[in-house]
């Protein structure tokens, strides 16, 4: 099984089209689709589930959307707080959380800190994330440490700087296995760094309807495959 | 034997008839997803042959305005048969992509560069080539890339963002916002020698899908697709991932 699985959770808005709803039904029920995929993964033993939920990108989208999905990352957060502690379940936000709402930010403290002590399954959200800006803040702190006399100048390689990513919260920052729903077939600025050699399952499903047998589907997938991490064999 | 022991026995019998049970089924799902896999793989054989004879019109042309980059990567055992990358290079051309970048993460096709230049009719380095250089007819410019310019070079660019901040003077409570932009950090990928054109569409020749450490600065809105191995590739297959990327619309997260 993989240690860590990535999804970027794509087709909300269609799926809602598709059934007539409202775009904020769709993300509804995207949030509860990640809730069940990541409760099948922890199941399976897979240690660490990582979900796009918001990019820098979608704050290009229109404010009663982002302002929604906000408020329904904040509603799933809070509700779910006991759910995850009866689970065990460790639960980060990483992303630039300088500009999401007050209250939303308070939520994301709140969970980080009743889930901290949790080691065996940890499901990791990604708000207002960059794969750009990932790489871009690593090298800032890591100039930062410099100026402090932390680090020297000789002391920057490829490790530090995977040591600095924001995915340095989980003990394998790197997936094993990435899924994108929707039929697209890219990474859009997600984890840049981190996936270069992950698996990659580009599923047409929409995803609210990624189930248990599409997730099946895709570890199955996974597990035939030989993956040499750039090496000869 | 008391009762207790023989509790202890029959639980571990049933745990280990459940595993087994376990077992089984996961064999099972592995079994009818291989099938799958051979099914659709040989409607794709078919398919392609029909697109690579032509009786397929909607491959007969394709406008290859948004495809300004291709990028190809290889993987490390198909690398070594040069000759089928020069083959993939002549298809290229032949449909009239103009740039390719070829990655493959030890650098053996930068090792081969002049071989494949003198190969391929047309081709040139895209790093000899004038900022206007507008390739016509049935030319090619041709990157050569591996895993030294992915992760490497922005640890180098790092380092040279590092050395500027360092030398430069700043307020103490600066937090470097002048220094830490993508412009900055493109720009110090430039000085290290690393080409920031970012690949359209990315095609991946190998038994994984992944795409083996290409330069992940480069990848945020390329479009990836597998195409099995190097060894079958097929031209069909080519055309099609080719014809499908023309039709993809990208909203960009908005």
């Amino acid at each position: 099984m993989p240690r860590h699985v990535a999804v970027i959770m794509d087709g909300n808005r269609r799926w809602a089209k598709r059934a007539g709803l409202l775009t904020s039904q769709g993300h509804e029920a995207g949030a509860k689709r990640l809730i069940e995929f990541s409760e099948f993964c922890f199941k399976l033993g897979i240690h660490t589930v990582s979900a796009f939920a918001f990019s820098t990108e979608n704050w290009g989208r229109h404010k009663i959307e982002v302002k929604c999905l906000m408020s329904l990352i904040q509603h799933y957060l809070k509700s779910k707080i006991q759910y995850f502690q009866r689970e065990e379940t460790r639960v980060s936000v990483i992303g630039n959380l300088t500009k999401i709402p007050e209250s939303l930010l308070r939520t994301v403290q709140e969970i980080e800190e009743a889930t901290r002590s949790y080691k065996k399954k940890h499901l990791i959200l990604a708000i207002d994330y960059s794969g750009r800006l990932d790489i871009l803040r690593a090298c800032k702190s890591i100039v930062k440490k410099s100026e402090k006399g932390l680090i020297r100048e000789e002391d920057v390689d490829e490790a530090l700087i995977e040591r600095e990513l924001l995915t340095n919260c989980t003990e394998f920052p790197s997936p094993d296995l990435l899924i994108r729903t929707s039929g697209e077939q890219r990474i859009s600025n997600f984890f840049l760094w981190q996936l270069a050699y992950t698996e990659l399952f580009f599923s047409p499903v929409l995803w609210p309807d990624f189930d248990k047998d599409k997730l099946l589907e895709a570890l199955v997938s996974y597990q035939r495959r030989e993956r040499r991490f750039g090496c000869r064999v | 034997m008391d009762l207790n022991q023989s509790i202890r026995l029959l639980s571990s019998w049933i745990g280990q008839i459940g595993d087994l049970g376990l077992n089984l089924l996961w064999r099972f799902i592995h079994i009818v997803v291989s099938l799958w896999y051979i099914v659709s793989g040989i409607f794709e054989a078919i398919e392609s042959y029909a697109i690579s004879l032509g009786l397929n019109k909607k491959y007969s042309s394709i406008d290859l305005e948004k495809l300004r980059c291709l990028a190809v990567v290889v993987d490390i055992e198909a690398v070594q048969d040069v000759a089928k990358v020069v083959e993939l290079l002549q298809w290229l051309t032949t449909i009239g992509v103009k740039q390719v970048g070829l990655f493959d993460s030890q650098g053996l096709l930068k090792k081969s560069k002049d071989l494949i230049l003198e190969t391929v009719p047309g081709s040139m380095l895209l790093e000899e080539i004038g900022k206007d250089f507008s390739p016509d007819g049935k030319r090619i410019a041709l990157e050569f890339i591996s895993s030294s310019d992915n992760k490497e070079a922005v640890m180098k660019a790092a380092n040279i963002l590092l050395q500027r901040y360092l030398k430069s003077s700043h307020p103490e409570n600066d937090k470097g916002e002048n220094f830490f932009t993508e412009s900055h950090l493109n720009e110090a990928l430039g000085v290290v020698g690393e080409n920031v054109h970012v690949p359209d569409l990315l095609l991946v020749y190998g038994p994984i899908r992944s795409h083996l450490g290409f330069p992940a600065w480069r990848l945020r809105y390329t479009e990836i697709v597998h195409m099995g191995t190097l060894k079958y590739m097929r031209y069909g297959s080519l055309l099609k991932a080719i014809h499908k990327f023309t039709g993809v619309h990208q909203n960009y997260g908005t």
